[in-house]
């Protein structure tokens, strides 16, 4: 007789059911406990948009000074006083970083660690060999389509870019200027969305410039999280 | 109380216990999933308009529980094996209860325990679970026949005994 023919599935799924249900557990907290923490989290991030706006309408009405990383130098546009980049969280949870300038990209990687995003942020010259691309967490050359994961986990710039195009089919040169190598550009900022939920729990972001030019193509791909590279 | 607040205060008291119990059978120690799940609740908290329109919130929880926990490792360089920590971490747990299950369930890989976890706590379908680990339907399937087998072979009295006759 084999023994196997004793428990079906669903018997064994239920006897560890029942075996696991009967470990007691810690009641739940108090809710207005967990609202609070989130509230509090909600202002703060707030008020870091907040303080990335004021920077910029400050500037906006000619008054000179740096703010955030970027320092006011003599002979550059009045773009350079802007605040180089700003992190802010949205109301639904995503996380939105706008770069007028690729400058400290130390400071940007620090910024989004401390928000929980396993985060490598450098120029690409300086790329490490310790970041190692994840699976479909880059996009593809041309006009291929953009991987599912790229679209969750960038609703931008990745979902507004087309994504069932196959080689040969549309208007290839114009697609190309807005391909999935190509982070399009309002202006000289660049804004990039990232939905910190739909990121695999071993994955993390990149983000790497050619240079500090606001005009720099910026290319949001995943990588493997690791302390070397996103340093969680 | 605002209706946001009254609904996410409904859909935690209960879906706590379940959350729990499911990312517990993943990481094999109450206290740090307990840590785990209430940041996951926070977090869903704070996404609420969202997560309320997810189509399997307590599995958004659960998933933001477990990777929450896998940062904190990482962050802590501490990544020890697994199966070394669980085993260390759920000693306390059995409590009353025969270890021998509980061993078992400890000693499957993590994904096998992922899957039987929201399969029985959050009550999932295979497509489901599929969606949530981001593998596909017939990687879920596997698992979870690799890991009801293993489950199997520990709850079936005698088995060597009777499987050699």
């Amino acid at each position: 007789m084999n023994v196997h023919d004793e428990m079906s599935d669903a018997d064994v799924l239920r006897a560890a059911a029942d075996y696991l249900s009967a470990i007691p557990m810690p009641s739940a907290p108090d809710t207005a406990a967990i609202i609070t923490t989130g509230r509090a989290r909600r202002r703060r991030m707030t008020g870091l948009s907040i303080a990335g706006t004021a920077a910029v309408t400050v500037v906006a009405l000619g008054l000179s000074g740096s703010f955030g990383s970027t320092s006011h130098q003599p002979g550059r546009t009045e773009h350079a006083q802007l605040t180089a980049w700003t992190v802010a969280m949205l109301a639904d949870g995503n996380i939105s970083v706008t770069i007028n300038q690729f400058k400290n990209p130390a400071g940007l990687q620090s910024t989004l660690r401390a928000d929980g995003v396993p985060a490598s942020v450098t120029f690409a010259s300086q790329r490490t060999r310790a970041c190692q691309p994840y699976p479909a967490g880059m996009p593809g050359p041309g006009i291929t389509p953009t991987p599912p994961l790229l679209k969750q986990v960038f609703p931008k710039p990745y979902q507004g870019l087309p994504g069932n195009l196959t080689p040969g089919t549309g208007p290839a040169r114009s697609v190309k200027t807005t391909g999935p190598n190509t982070v399009p550009l309002s202006g000289n900022s660049t804004v990039i969305v990232i939905d910190p939920s739909a990121l695999p729990s071993n994955a993390g972001v990149q983000l790497a410039s050619e240079n500090a030019s606001a005009t720099a193509l910026l290319m949001p791909v995943l990588v493997y999280a690791s302390a070397q590279c996103t340093g969680s | 109380m605002s209706n946001e607040q009254a609904e996410f205060t409904e859909f935690f008291q209960a879906s706590w216990e379940p959350c729990l119990r499911a990312v517990v059978a993943v990481v094999g120690s109450r206290q740090l999933a307990e840590d785990q799940v209430a940041e996951a609740f926070t977090k869903a908290w704070m996404s609420w308009r969202k997560v309320s329109h997810h189509p399997s919130p307590r599995a958004w929880v659960v998933r933001t529980a477990l990777n929450t926990g896998a940062s904190w490792w990482r962050r802590r360089n501490r990544e020890l094996p697994l199966a070394d920590h669980d085993v260390t971490a759920g000693g306390d747990l059995a409590g009353g209860l025969d270890a021998t299950l509980l061993t078992a369930i400890w000693r499957l890989p993590r994904r096998q325990r992922e899957v039987i976890a929201l399969r029985i706590f959050l009550d999932l379908d295979t497509d489901t679970i599929a969606r949530q680990m981001r593998i596909e339907a017939g990687t879920v399937r596997m698992h979870l026949s690799r890991g009801v087998a293993a489950l199997r072979h520990e709850l079936t009295p005698n088995k060597t005994t009777e499987a050699n006759q």
